[in-house]
């Protein structure tokens, strides 16, 4: 992590509000990423972000190593989204809203898009959805943590309070799934036939 | 050299290097360092899942509501804070003595009740006689002596005088009329 990052992760640890809202700033768009890629919704994806950033500011003082933030954040920002997964599964076994609900709202910034681009991005959420759900739950958060949210193996062991080892055996597994199911690899696949 | 360094690496063994190429075994890592087209199949993979995370960062719908901080500040606790819960529990200790010694003022001791409830009972009894005294002799013994009713003894005739008896009706009718005749 880098030395403002650090230095304004102490600062807000201190309780100075201006340095928390400044690591606000830098890692909300991560977030809310984080977020969209485990919930396929803006609406709720943009409720998680802002719930994530109130429960760290809020728990800031339990954070010790200042290095780690970024690792504590993205924990805090997983379990808080296993929760909502949880709950949105639950709501849906009592008919109360869909589990596979996802908004496609249409929006200012939407409406200004062409609609290739749209159906293109809708398409490639479902890909995304039915490439993922062949995965175990380990295998989808160690996959989803890797190649969407980009962060390296000692990170994720970090996030998920596991050994890299296991990281790496439940990465493999989920390689592997998802290689037979998607069109992602293609091209490898005609290289190595 | 094992036949396996002239087929290339396995599908499963290009994963295992995706993932991380210090799991593969050292022969399978001096094979790749040496072949070109199992290092291009890495970087295939590689670059593929590297597109594909690229493509879902662009796909994402953009943040269009920036998070907003609660307005209050976090509660700043020394992590030396040990002396919190023993401040707490001398507070509720002293609050509890406070009361007990409040409700020893307010309240009067067993002893005493039972002194007082004696003398409430002593008054009533005392009380009690006197009025059975009046009853028995409404005037006191000086004022008795006065009233000249002590030792005197009347005569029936007297008494007859003053309290005549009443016969019947009839009788003291002609009585009073006769009486009022002769006078």
């Amino acid at each position: 992590m880098s030395l403002k990052v650090t230095g304004l992760v102490e600062k807000a640890r201190d309780g100075n509000r201006v340095s928390f809202q400044e690591l606000v700033n830098i890692f909300q768009e991560d977030i809310y990423r984080l977020a969209y890629y485990r919930t396929f919704s803006q609406m709720d994806a943009e409720d998680l972000t802002q719930d994530i950033f109130e429960q760290a500011y809020r728990k800031m003082d339990s954070l010790n190593d200042t290095e780690r933030f970024r690792a504590w954040l993205y924990t805090i920002a997983v379990n808080r989204c296993n929760d909502f997964l949880r709950k949105r599964k639950y709501l849906a076994l009592l008919q109360i809203r869909s589990a596979q609900e996802q908004d496609f709202v249409t929006r200012d910034e939407d409406t200004n898009n062409n609609s290739n681009d749209r159906i293109d991005k809708k398409r490639f959420w479902k890909q995304v959805k039915e490439m993922l759900h062949k995965l175990s739950a380990m295998e989808r958060e160690v996959f989803t943590l890797r190649f969407m949210d980009h962060r390296n193996i000692s990170e994720i062991a970090a996030i998920l309070d596991k050994s890299e080892s296991t990281v790496k055996t439940h990465l493999y597994r989920a390689l592997n799934k998802v290689r037979e199911h998607s069109d992602f690899f293609e091209e490898y696949r005609e290289s190595t036939s | 050299m094992k036949e396996k360094n002239h087929d290339h690496l396995p599908e499963g063994q290009i994963l295992r290097a995706v993932v991380d190429e210090k799991d593969l075994p050292g022969e399978d890592q001096q094979h790749l360092r040496a072949c070109s087209v199992c290092k291009r199949k890495i970087e295939q993979v590689r670059g593929g899942l590297q597109a594909f995370g690229k493509k879902a960062g662009q796909a994402v719908p953009p943040f269009s509501r920036p998070v907003r901080l609660p307005s209050e500040k976090p509660a700043r606790i020394s992590q030396n804070a040990g002396w919190l819960p023993f401040f707490g529990a001398a507070a509720m200790a002293g609050l509890l003595m406070f009361f007990y010694f409040m409700s020893m003022e307010i309240m009067p001791r067993p002893g005493l009740i039972t002194m007082q409830s004696q003398e409430n009972l002593l008054e009533d009894e005392s009380l009690m006689r006197q009025i059975s005294e009046m009853v028995e002799n409404p005037l006191s013994d000086d004022m008795y002596e006065i009233s000249g009713e002590n030792g005197v003894d009347f005569d029936e005739d007297f008494l007859q005088f003053l309290v005549p008896e009443i016969q019947d009706d009839f009788q003291s009718e002609l009585l009073i009329q006769g009486g009022i005749k002769r006078c």
